[in-house]
This record gives structure tokens, C-alpha cells and sequence, in this order.
């Protein structure tokens, strides 16, 4: 067979972390340029991503660095799954950045574009890197950019969510890191695929520790109750730009970590009924509180602890059809929750309240904003035909593929969770054109470097919902690596 | 006594460890759950170094003629805990300034004072 | 793809109206009208063809348009008073603001219903049936104020129909492994009983709400009344009847006679609920003030009949149903546009005690509120009569007592109500401030006299839709009915309207001439038809205020919305228990650590002691 050549994956990471630490030169060389180099570290993310996507659908590729043989070197592996994340992310970057160019007005930039490029650069790493302390690593470079950039205005609010953040965050990676070295100890590798080729299935008490170590630590991250607390006041408190990134990209990321560790290494199914119910109540617990919330961005966020909480429930049905959903819902929480934060961020702006009772009439005044926000939350409660509606539809589908009345019973949990969200959501949707504003000011839209963002995510949020079959095959063969242990184990090890 | 001896760096990490949970479950005031933090790390670090630790083992490089490997202590923890040294530092120091940032709106570092993010 | 290529070309011309309405404000009037036309045009034009197509595969299932006699009389329907109603809206919104947004989305409420009935599968049903939704709370909110939460009641009991219906399809595709509605049909008999009770229970929840049976009603009455008036001809015309659309196709084209029928338990329940529909709500229409929601509660006892129809299952139930549902969308659409006609000229004005006296000022209206009412009461040589015979009289031959006595007090309330509407509008006196109320426009006009024009048509000749019907009742495997072009001939009795025909004007003629042979009647101002001519203060006495007084005291003080209650109230809960429920994040740092570690600590804990994973 021959040979295809293509870019070295390597170069997903390298390239930005490289360039977030030219950023800090270049301040002194042209200053002006510093805003367009997340846009394009992104961008060439985004286009190797994309080239990649033919060669991973026939096989991952694996690259090693330091070592010569597979369970000592230092090993990326990109497999379908890892990629669509990836894509996502860089996707994400690239159009948060073009935002960015604009949107971020106050505060030292040049700290502001390095943190961002480091934290989507940590989250790619996470999500291609096949050994669990690498996985740590770029977790932990994740994590304290986003620590610093919720703080990055330095406002009451930031500082206050930042601090809760760190403290929590910190806990979680020792608990992580504590968790990487139980498993050490035991096994002597921290290679992902060696570690599951000796660990079949979890099914002692000497595995169970470590997994709910690292679940704890991940969990975290990932949002999950009841250690999601740090998420309300982290998004709310953050740079719009910057809540959208930790809501679409940073929860997901950590999410996909610890799903890749269940699946993949401990391959632990009886734990995945447990994980059922504490997605729902996550679902149940981010929209109830979600519901009375008159803060905009503080409604946003526990809407994404609600969309994780879904996400958790899909993979935990642990069938190819479950998975598929999971990784469906998460692109597009992505594109949705992305798309939310943005044009709440000019919408903020503008107003200059986070209240949603000072929203009112603004429909009228910035139309276009107002519009992609309509689409973005009519996505995400589902409806068709919106991006929101198939992977909900998917996972529906999954769980009743079932067949079993416990599927049947959490569904109408889900099904109250979502006349739930689609309460506060119209709520905001009349607020935005059916109430009248005091002030008459004039007209005045977002820049035009925000509506570029915001209109690529609508285009994408439709188009994926008319067309989801597109990229059906890509999310098939994702949802079957994370699930089949053994190819990946096969791919990896040779 | 056998016990203790075999295990005594495993008891010290998890002691450290569990100390550091506690400062950080009980105490308000923000430095000392900055300690608390710094406390669960070492406790952490220790743990890692501890797996690869031998008794009267030598550093892992080839210096001498005759090193079996069985000598050697295990050089991945200790590349772990480096690495995870480094990170604690930048927690560390990122967690300080934003003490400093947090006095100074707040003019407390009692926690329990500071609950305007909620619900 | 002639289908597929309609459903795009109104698509892209809803967004064309938009658009183009921003630039060219004259523009969006004109190709509202064109395109809705059109769509009427196509639709006609597809008469008696049969086929379906397959458009797009969302997913791996394979969407279906399709069309026959069944969803052809719907599409037709919808069409065409979305055409009449457009027109209507020409004048009724001309000085609103942000009409573009209106008229898009009115197209969109259209598409989207002729996409529902021309779906040949599930998915595409649900999807067309989302987007209904979803347009509709647009719609309904557009007139602000106290519409908002009257299209938020709207769209959350949407939510968990259209939710459920989700369910039920995909738990029918779990156990058929298809959606597809030809092949549906055939597959499901293979299906035990209980699998299909549940998947009737779940569709029955979406249709029910859209369809506002009782317990499901209760966002009806105010979305009907805050809609644009327009738009409420739609709403309650057609939107509703989304519901019994889709329990046609459930029931008889899906499941099937030979099983529907004996699921008895579920029939009966159904029947019951239907007699529930047809007698509270009409007392309650008793007891409006507002027009509109006298109208709409109107509607919802109609609905009962039409479900009463249609549940009962025989050839003449089945198809008084449908006939009634056409009648239904005819006259209720009819009334809502003439009540329109009152709230243009009078600038919004609904309520009942503070109008009365029209007559003069709005002839026509008049005329077609009448005609309107008579076919909602079901007089002779009206539409509504035919539809309402077929249904009472199976009721009647079937040995069901009980239920065609709660039809009887249906309609006896609709007397009642229809009465209470037109006298209070236009008889009785005029109040001073309407003095210089003017006629309705044209383009108002128009769609109100097209459709009392059909009332009096189909009444006289019920032959012409019956015709119809009764291929869609044969389709669904029942024996044709023996229509002739005046009525039905069955073995129990005959319809024949030329004999009423006779009867009427006969009886006609002897009013008349009884009128004639008496004293000579008297003109007096139209203020003194209280007092027969002596003076009185004319805003003192206006009897058209609390009408029916004495009524509305005996009922008023047990007859609530009791559901409607009991909804609010247990929203309030989930209100207040989520307000609770997020005061777990405490906001201090302490107690989020203590959530960690507990959920560490219980994990581990679990394990050790009984190794649950």
C-alpha cells in the first residue's frame, strides 16, 4: 500500500503554542499584529485539521516523540475522535479570535491573546494526546489560562469567580495527578493504549480507586455535578469571548478526557449506568437552576451544565448509537453556546447590563445579533430545523433503541429538562423583540469582525441541521473508536 | 514496625494529602487555602516520587560500569513531579496574585465574605 | 418532486418577503398575496393524484412527501384561508410596524401545516409540526403586552406534545424499524397491544394539545384571543386542526381500523373526553366578555365535536368529523375575521359590554357574523347543519345516549353564545364614541363574503364536499356513504336538502306573510329601542352590558378553568422548586471543596462496601 503523506499532527499543537510565545516578542516589534495571531495559529489548526480527516477515517495516526518503541515514547494519537474535536476547537479558536479583534477593548491584550491561544492549545492537546500524564499536562495548561482569563478583566466578579475556580480546579488535578499515579504505581506505563491492553476490564477495588480519582479530577473540568459549582460564576464572570470558548471548548474537552479514560482504559460498562443518572441530574439540576437566573450569562452558563449533563447521558448509553449522539451533541453545544455568548457579548456591549429585563427592543436595534441569538436558542432547545434538533434527535433515538423502561423514564426527565430550557429561552426571545425599550436610540449593530463569527455559526447551525448526514460517517467512525478498545489498542501498539 | 517502614512515604503523602483537604474544606481565610492547596500538592508530588523510590538505589544514568537496572530508581516519576512542580508553581503564583487583586476590591480574604457569585 | 419544489418555492419566498419587505415596503403585500395564491393554485391543481416522493435522508431516514385524497382536502383548506386570511391582513396590518416580520412568518405557519399534511413520514411530520410550533409563538406574541405569556403557555404545552410525540415515533420506529407511513400501516399489526396503546397515549398527547381537548386546552383560549385576528382565523381555523389530522392518520391510516376498534377501553376514553370538550367550554363561551376569547372557547367545544366525530369510528361519525372540521375552519375562520373587521375599525376594541349597535355602521360584517354564527349553530341550508346531522345522528343510531345529549347541550350553548356575540356587537345601541365607525375596507370585505358565500354553498349542496370525503373515509377502509349532490341517502334516513330547501321557504313565506297581515311596524332611533321611545340617558342604559347576567351568576362561582388552574399552579411550583434547587451553589468555596470530596468519598465508599460497579 502506499504511503500518504500528510502534515504531522504534531503541528496542531506546536504551531500555536509556538506562536502564543511570539506573541510577547512581537509586542515590541508590532504591536498591531498581536490580535491576528490567534486567527492564524487557528486557522492553519483548522486546515490541517480538515486535511487530516481523510487519512483518520482509514486508519489513526500515531506519532511518537522521545523513544523509538510505543509504551516508552511520548505518543500522539489521532483518531476520529480526537480530530473532531480537534476541528471543533480550532473551528471555535479561529472564529472566537476574529471576535476578539474587536470585542476585547480593555485590559493588557497581549496577556489576554497568549492565555487564549495557550488554553485552545491545551484543549487540542488533551484531545489528540494518547499517554495519561501528557493528558495531565496539557489539562493543567488548559486550566490555569482559563483561571487567569475568567479574572482577565479584573473586575469584582472575575477576581471572585477566578479565585472559586482555581481552588476547585487545583483540587481536581491533584486528584487527577493522584489518580495518574495510582495507576503508575500498579502498572508501570502511563502510555493510554499499554495501560488498556493490561487493564481488560475494571473489576477491582485497585482500579476502581484510581478511575474514580481521575473521574473526580476530569469531572471537574467537565462539569458534572456536584462538582460543577465553579462553572456559573466562571462563565458568567468571564469575557464573553472567552465564556464562549470555556463553554463550548473547555467542559467538552474535559468531558471527552474522561470518557476516553472509561472507555478506553478501564473500560468500566457497569460504571456507565451510574454515569446515566448523574448526567440526567446534571441535565436537571444546570436547567432548573438555569430557569429563575435574570442574568443573562449566569442563565447561559448553567444551560451548559444542563447540555453537559445531556452529553453524559448520551455517552453513557455506551452503544455506537449513544456515542454518536454524545459527540453530535457536543458539536453542537459548541456551535450553539459559542454562537449565545458572542452575540450576548455586543449585546452586553450595548446595553451595558447583563440584566435580561435591559434586552428589551433589542431586536430592533441590533436585528442581525438578535436574529443569530434566536437561532443559536432555538437550536439548542431543539427544534427543528437547527443543528439542536439532530443531536437530540440522535440520542432520543439511542436511548429508546433500548428498550428498557429505566430509558423510557429518564427520557421524560430530559423531556421536562427541555420544556424547562424552552421556557427561560422564549422568555428571552420575547424579551428581545416583543418588549418595548424605554430608550430610542438609534440602530446600531455589533462590529462587523463580530457578526463574521456570529454568521458562520448560524450558517453552520442550519446547514448541519438540514444536512446532519454530512457528517454522519465522521461522527460513526468517532463514536467507534472511543468504544471499540480493542482497535484502538490495535492501532496504537501495532 | 514492618508496616510503617515499607509504607511510611505512602502514610507521610496521603497524611500531606488529607491535611491539605482539610485546610481547604474548614478554613475561610483565602492564604491559608492557598497553603491548604500547596500542602495537597506536595503531598501529591511525594506520593509520585515515592512509587518510583528505592532503597539505596542510585540516580538512573549510566555512570558507573556494573549498574543493574534493579538498582536504579524509577526515572518517570520523578520527570512527573518535576513537571508537576512547574505547574504548581504557576497555580501557585497565578493564585497569589489574584489574593492581591482580590484584597484589593474586596478589602477581605475571608471567603465566606465573599459571596457575590451565587445561585 | 413537484411537491419538494413547492415546499422550497414557498420557502424562499417567505424569505423573499422579508427581505425584500425591508427594501421595498409595498413589495412584501403583494408577494404575501402572490405566493399564498400560489400555493393554492398548486394545490388544486394536484387534485386526485396519488403518489409520494422521497426528498432527503436526515440521519438514515428517509424523508417522504406524499399526496392523496386525504391530505389533499387538508392541504387545500389550508391553502386557501391562508390565501383569504393574507388578504385579510392586507388592511388589518397596514400601519403596524415590522409587518415583513409578520407576513414571513404567516407564510411560515402555512408551509409549514402544508408541509404536516403532505408528509408521507414520521420525521418529516415531526419536523414540519416543530416548525409550526415555533412560527406560531412568533405569531402570537407579535401583538406584545398581555400576548407574551399567552404564547408562552402556548409554546411550553407545544413543547411537551411535540417532546412526546418525538418519543412515540421513534419508540414506533424501535419496534417497526421504519417511519415511513405507507409502510407503517402495513407492518403494525404485528405489534402487541400494549406497545400501540402506549405509542396512541404519546401521539394523543401532541394532537390533544394541538387539537385542545380536555385536560390539553388551556393555552388556547388566550393565544386565540392575543393573536392578530388574522392570524386567529388560522390558529383556530386550521392550526388546531393539525390535532385531528393527525388522529385521522394515527387512527385510520397508521394503525388501521380492524385494530384501533377494539382498543374499546381507549375509544370509550377518548369519546368521553371528546363530550367533556363539547359541554364545559361551551358554557364557558357563555360567560366571555371578549370576543375573541368567547370564539376561542368556541373553538375548543367545536374541536370536541370534530374529535367526537372522530373518535366514534363509524363511516358517518368519521365523516361528520372531517366534514366538520372543514365547516369549521369555514365559519370559525369566518368569525374571527369579521371580529377583526370590528377590532380594525374600532382600534382594538374586544370587549363585549363596550360595543354594541354595529349593524348600521357594518352592514356586511353583520351579514357574515350572521351567516358565520348560523353555520357554528348548524341551521338548516348552512354547512355547519349537514356536519352536525351526520354526527348526532350516529350517535343517535349507535345506541350512544349520553353522548349525543352532550352534543344537543353543545349546541344549545352555541345558541347561546353565537346570540350573545352578535347581539352584543351589533344590536342594541350604539355607543357615542363609535359614532363615526366606518365600514370595512375591501380587502376585508372580500375573504369574509368568499367564505359566507361557501357556508351557504356547502349548506345547500353538501353533496360537493361529502364527494370528496367520502373517498378519504373509503381510503381508510370504511364503506362508502351514498351521497347525492343534495345530501346522503342511508338505510336509517335520509338528508335531502331540497326538502329543507322547500321547507324553509315555505316557512319563509309565511313569516312574511304573517309580518304583513299584522300592524305596520314602527321605525325608531336606534337609542330607543330600550325605553320604546321615551327618554332615557343613553350611557346609562346599555343592555348589552352583562349579558346573560343571570346565567353568569348561577355558573360563574363553579365553573372555572379548573385545568387551566391547576396548570398554573403547578408551574408556579416548578417555579418556586427551581428557585430552590440552585441555592446549592452556595457561593462559598468551603462548601464547593465539601461537594468534591463527598462525591469522591461516596464513590469509594459505594464500592468498598457493596461493589455496585
Amino acid at each position: 500500500m502506499k504511503e500518504i503523506t500528510y502534515i504531522n499532527p504534531v503541528l496542531l499543537i506546536a504551531v500555536p503554542l509556538a506562536l502564543a510565545f511570539i506573541i510577547p516578542i512581537l509586542k515590541f516589534v508590532w504591536e498591531k499584529s498581536i490580535k491576528w495571531i490567534p486567527v492564524a495559529g487557528f486557522l492553519f489548526d483548522l486546515i490541517v485539521s480538515i486535511t487530516l480527516i481523510p487519512i483518520v477515517l482509514q486508519k489513526n495516526i500515531i506519532v511518537k516523540i522521545g523513544g523509538t518503541t510505543t509504551p516508552f515514547s511520548i505518543n500522539l494519537v489521532v483518531g476520529p475522535a480526537g480530530l473532531l474535536l480537534s476541528i471543533m476547537i480550532s473551528l471555535a479558536g479561529f472564529l472566537v479570535a476574529i471576535y476578539a479583534l474587536k470585542y476585547i477593548q480593555e485590559g493588557d491584550k497581549t496577556k489576554y491573546h497568549i492565555l487564549f491561544m495557550l488554553l485552545l492549545t491545551g484543549a487540542i492537546g488533551v484531545v489528540l494526546t494518547g499517554d495519561i500524564f501528557n493528558l495531565f499536562v496539557f489539562f493543567e495548561v488548559l486550566c490555569i489560562s482559563s483561571y487567569a482569563l475568567v479574572g482577565y478583566l479584573g473586575n469584582r466578579a472575575g477576581i471572585e469567580s477566578s479565585i472559586k475556580y482555581l481552588i476547585q480546579g487545583s483540587i481536581g488535578s491533584s486528584l487527577l495527578l493522584v489518580g495518574i499515579g495510582l495507576i503508575y504505581g500498579q502498572y508501570g506505563t502511563l502510555n493510554m493504549a499499554d495501560l488498556a491492553a493490561q487493564i481488560k476490564t475494571a473489576d477491582s477495588i485497585s482500579l476502581f480507586v484510581p478511575m474514580f480519582f481521575m473521574i473526580t479530577g476530569l469531572g471537574i473540568e467537565a462539569a458534572i455535578f456536584p462538582l460543577n459549582s465553579w462553572l456559573p460564576d466562571a462563565h458568567s464572570s468571564a469575557p464573553s469571548s472567552i465564556s464562549a470558548v470555556l463553554s463550548g471548548i473547555a467542559i467538552e474537552v474535559g468531558l471527552y478526557a474522561m470518557m476516553r479514560i472509561l472507555f478506553t482504559i478501564f473500560a468500566a460498562e457497569s460504571f456507565m449506568g451510574f454515569l446515566l443518572f448523574l448526567g440526567v441530574i446534571t441535565l436537571l439540576i444546570g436547567e432548573m437552576s438555569a430557569f429563575s437566573q435574570n442574568n443573562i450569562k449566569r442563565m447561559l452558563a448553567y444551560s451548559s451544565i444542563g447540555q453537559i449533563g445531556l452529553i453524559v447521558f448520551a455517552f453513557s448509553i455506551a452503544t455506537a448509537s449513544g456515542l454518536s449522539g454524545g459527540f453530535f451533541q457536543m458539536i453542537s453545544h459548541t456551535l450553539n453556546k459559542a454562537l449565545l455568548f458572542l452575540a450576548t457579548g455586543f449585546m452586553i456591549y450595548r446595553t451595558g447590563s447583563m440584566e435580561i429585563s435591559s434586552f428589551r427592543g433589542l431586536g430592533k436595534k441590533m436585528p442581525l445579533t438578535a436574529l443569530f441569538f434566536t437561532i443559536g436558542t432555538f437550536s439548542i432547545i431543539g427544534l427543528p430545523p437547527f443543528v439542536g434538533f439532530a443531536s437530540k434527535f440522535l440520542i432520543f433515538k439511542a436511548a429508546l433503541a433500548k428498550q428498557e423502561l429505566l430509558f423510557i423514564i429518564l427520557i421524560a426527565v430530559i423531556i421536562l429538562t427541555t420544556v424547562i430550557e424552552g421556557a427561560y429561552f422564549f422568555r428571552i426571545i420575547q424579551t428581545l423583540y416583543f418588549k418595548e425599550s424605554d430608550d430610542k436610540s438609534s440602530k446600531q449593530e455589533s462590529a462587523i469582525t463580530a457578526l463574521i463569527p456570529m454568521f458562520i455559526f448560524a450558517l453552520l447551525i442550519l446547514i448541519l441541521g438540514i444536512y446532519p448526514n454530512w457528517i454522519m460517517k465522521f461522527i460513526h467512525s468517532a463514536a467507534s473508536e472511543l468504544l471499540n478498545k480493542m482497535s484502538y489498542l490495535r492501532s496504537v501498539l501495532g | 514496625m514492618d508496616f510503617l517502614y515499607n509504607y511510611i512515604y505512602y502514610i507521610g503523602a496521603f497524611g500531606l494529602i488529607l491535611i491539605g483537604l482539610y485546610i481547604l474544606l474548614v478554613k475561610h481565610n483565602l492564604i491559608k487555602m492557598i497553603i491548604g492547596l500547596s500542602i495537597l500538592e506536595t503531598g501529591v508530588n511525594l506520593f509520585i516520587i515515592t512509587l518510583g523510590y528505592l532503597d539505596n538505589g542510585t540516580a538512573p544514568i549510566f555512570s558507573k560500569e556494573n549498574l543493574e537496572s534493579n538498582m536504579m530508581v524509577d526515572p518517570v516519576p520523578q520527570a512527573l513531579v518535576l513537571t508537576a512542580i512547574v505547574i504548581g508553581l504557576a497555580v501557585l503564583a497565578l493564585a497569589l496574585s489574584l489574593a492581591i487583586r482580590l484584597y484589593d476590591s474586596f478589602k477581605t480574604l475571608n471567603l465566606k465574605k465573599i459571596k457575590e457569585q451565587k445561585w | 418532486m413537484i411537491l419538494f419544489y413547492m415546499m422550497i418555492f414557498a420557502f424562499v419566498g417567505a424569505f423573499l418577503i422579508y427581505f425584500a419587505g425591508k427594501s421595498f415596503p409595498r413589495i412584501k403585500e403583494i408577494l404575501a398575496v402572490v405566493i399564498s395564491f400560489l400555493l393554492f393554485l398548486f394545490v388544486a391543481l394536484l387534485y386526485g393524484k396519488d403518489f409520494q416522493i422521497n426528498y432527503h435522508n436526515f440521519l438514515g431516514f428517509h424523508l417522504f412527501l406524499r399526496i392523496n385524497m386525504f391530505s389533499w382536502l387538508f392541504a387545500l383548506t389550508i391553502t386557501f384561508l391562508g390565501f383569504l386570511s393574507i388578504i385579510f391582513s392586507l388592511s388589518y396590518m397596514k400601519d403596524k410596524k415590522n409587518n415583513a416580520f409578520y407576513y414571513m412568518n404567516m407564510l411560515f405557519v402555512n408551509i409549514a401545516m402544508l408541509g404536516i399534511v403532505l408528509a408521507g413520514d414520521l420525521i418529516s411530520f415531526f419536523i414540519f409540526w416543530e416548525i409550526m410550533s415555533w412560527s406560531t409563538f412568533l405569531l402570537i406574541s407579535y401583538k406584545k403586552g398581555s400576548a407574551l405569556p399567552a404564547s408562552m403557555k402556548y409554546i411550553i404545552m407545544s413543547i411537551i406534545g411535540s417532546l412526546s410525540m418525538l418519543i412515540g415515533i421513534l419508540y414506533l420506529y424501535d419496534l417497526t424499524d421504519t417511519t415511513i407511513i405507507s409502510q407503517l400501516s402495513h407492518i403494525i399489526r404485528f405489534i402487541n397491544k400494549g406497545d400501540v396503546i402506549f405509542v396512541v397515549i404519546l401521539f394523543s398527547i401532541a394532537f390533544g394539545i394541538k387539537n385542545a381537548v380536555i385536560p390539553f386546552h388551556n393555552w388556547l383560549p388566550p393565544a386565540h384571543s392575543e393573536a392578530p385576528s388574522p392570524f386567529s382565523a388560522i390558529l383556530s381555523g386550521i392550526l388546531i386542526k393539525m390535532g385531528v389530522y393527525g388522529f385521522l392518520l394515527l387512527f385510520y391510516v397508521i394503525i388501521g381500523l380492524d385494530i384501533i376498534f377494539h382498543l374499546t377501553g381507549l375509544t370509550i376514553v377518548l369519546n368521553v373526553l371528546a363530550a367533556i370538550t363539547i359541554i364545559f367550554p361551551t358554557f364557558l363561551a357563555i360567560l366571555q366578555n371578549d370576543a375573541k376569547r368567547l370564539l376561542a372557547w368556541s373553538t375548543v367545544a367545536q374541536a370536541g365535536y370534530i374529535f367526537m366525530g372522530i373518535t366514534y369510528g363509524t363511516e358517518l361519525s368519521v365523516a361528520g368529523g372531517i366534514f366538520h372540521f372543514l365547516n369549521h375552519a369555514i365559519f370559525k375562520a369566518l368569525m374571527f375575521l369579521a371580529v377583526g373587521a370590528i377590532e380594525y375599525r374600532t382600534k382594538g376594541i374586544r370587549d363585549l359590554n363596550s360595543l354594541g349597535g354595529f349593524i348600521k355602521k357594518m352592514p356586511f360584517t353583520f351579514a357574515a357574523m350572521l351567516i358565520g354564527a348560523m353555520g357554528l349553530i348548524g341551521l338548516p341550508l348552512t354547512n355547519g347543519f349537514v356536519s352536525k346531522w351526520l354526527i348526532y345522528k350516529t350517535l343517535i343510531l349507535n345506541g350512544s345516549p349520553f353522548l349525543a345529549f352532550a352534543a344537543l347541550i353543545g349546541t344549545w350553548g352555541t345558541i347561546l353564545y353565537s346570540y350573545k356575540l352578535i347581539h352584543n356587537i351589533f344590536l342594541g345601541q350604539l355607543p357615542a364614541k363609535f359614532e363615526n365607525i366606518q365600514k370595512a375596507p375591501f380587502s376585508m370585505k372580500m375573504p369574509m363574503m368568499i367564505l359566507s358565500t361557501i357556508i351557504i354553498f356547502f349548506g345547500i349542496l353538501p353533496g360537493i364536499p361529502l364527494q370528496f370525503i367520502n373517498k378519504i373515509i373509503v381510503s381508510f377502509g370504511y364503506h362508502p356513504l351514498n351521497v347525492s349532490l343534495f345530501g346522503i341517502v342511508s338505510d336509517s334516513g335520509n338528508l335531502n336538502i331540497i326538502n329543507i330547501l322547500a321547507a324553509t321557504f315555505v316557512i319563509g313565506v309565511l313569516i312574511v306573510l304573517f309580518f304583513r297581515s299584522g300592524r305596520k311596524s314602527v321605525r325608531v332611533d336606534q337609542y330607543d329601542n330600550y325605553a320604546a321611545g321615551s327618554f332615557i340617558p343613553k350611557e346609562k342604559y346599555s343592555y348589552t352590558n352583562s349579558f346573560y347576567a343571570p346565567l353568569d351568576r348561577f355558573l360563574n362561582s363553579f365553573l372555572k378553568d379548573y385545568i387551566d388552574i391547576f396548570y398554573c399552579k403547578s408551574a408556579a411550583l416548578i417555579r418556586h422548586f427551581c428557585n430552590g434547587i440552585r441555592k446549592i451553589y452556595t457561593g462559598y468555596v468551603g462548601s464547593y471543596v465539601m461537594y468534591i470530596l463527598l462525591f469522591l468519598a461516596v464513590l469509594i465508599f459505594v464500592q468498598l462496601n457493596w461493589s455496585v460497579f
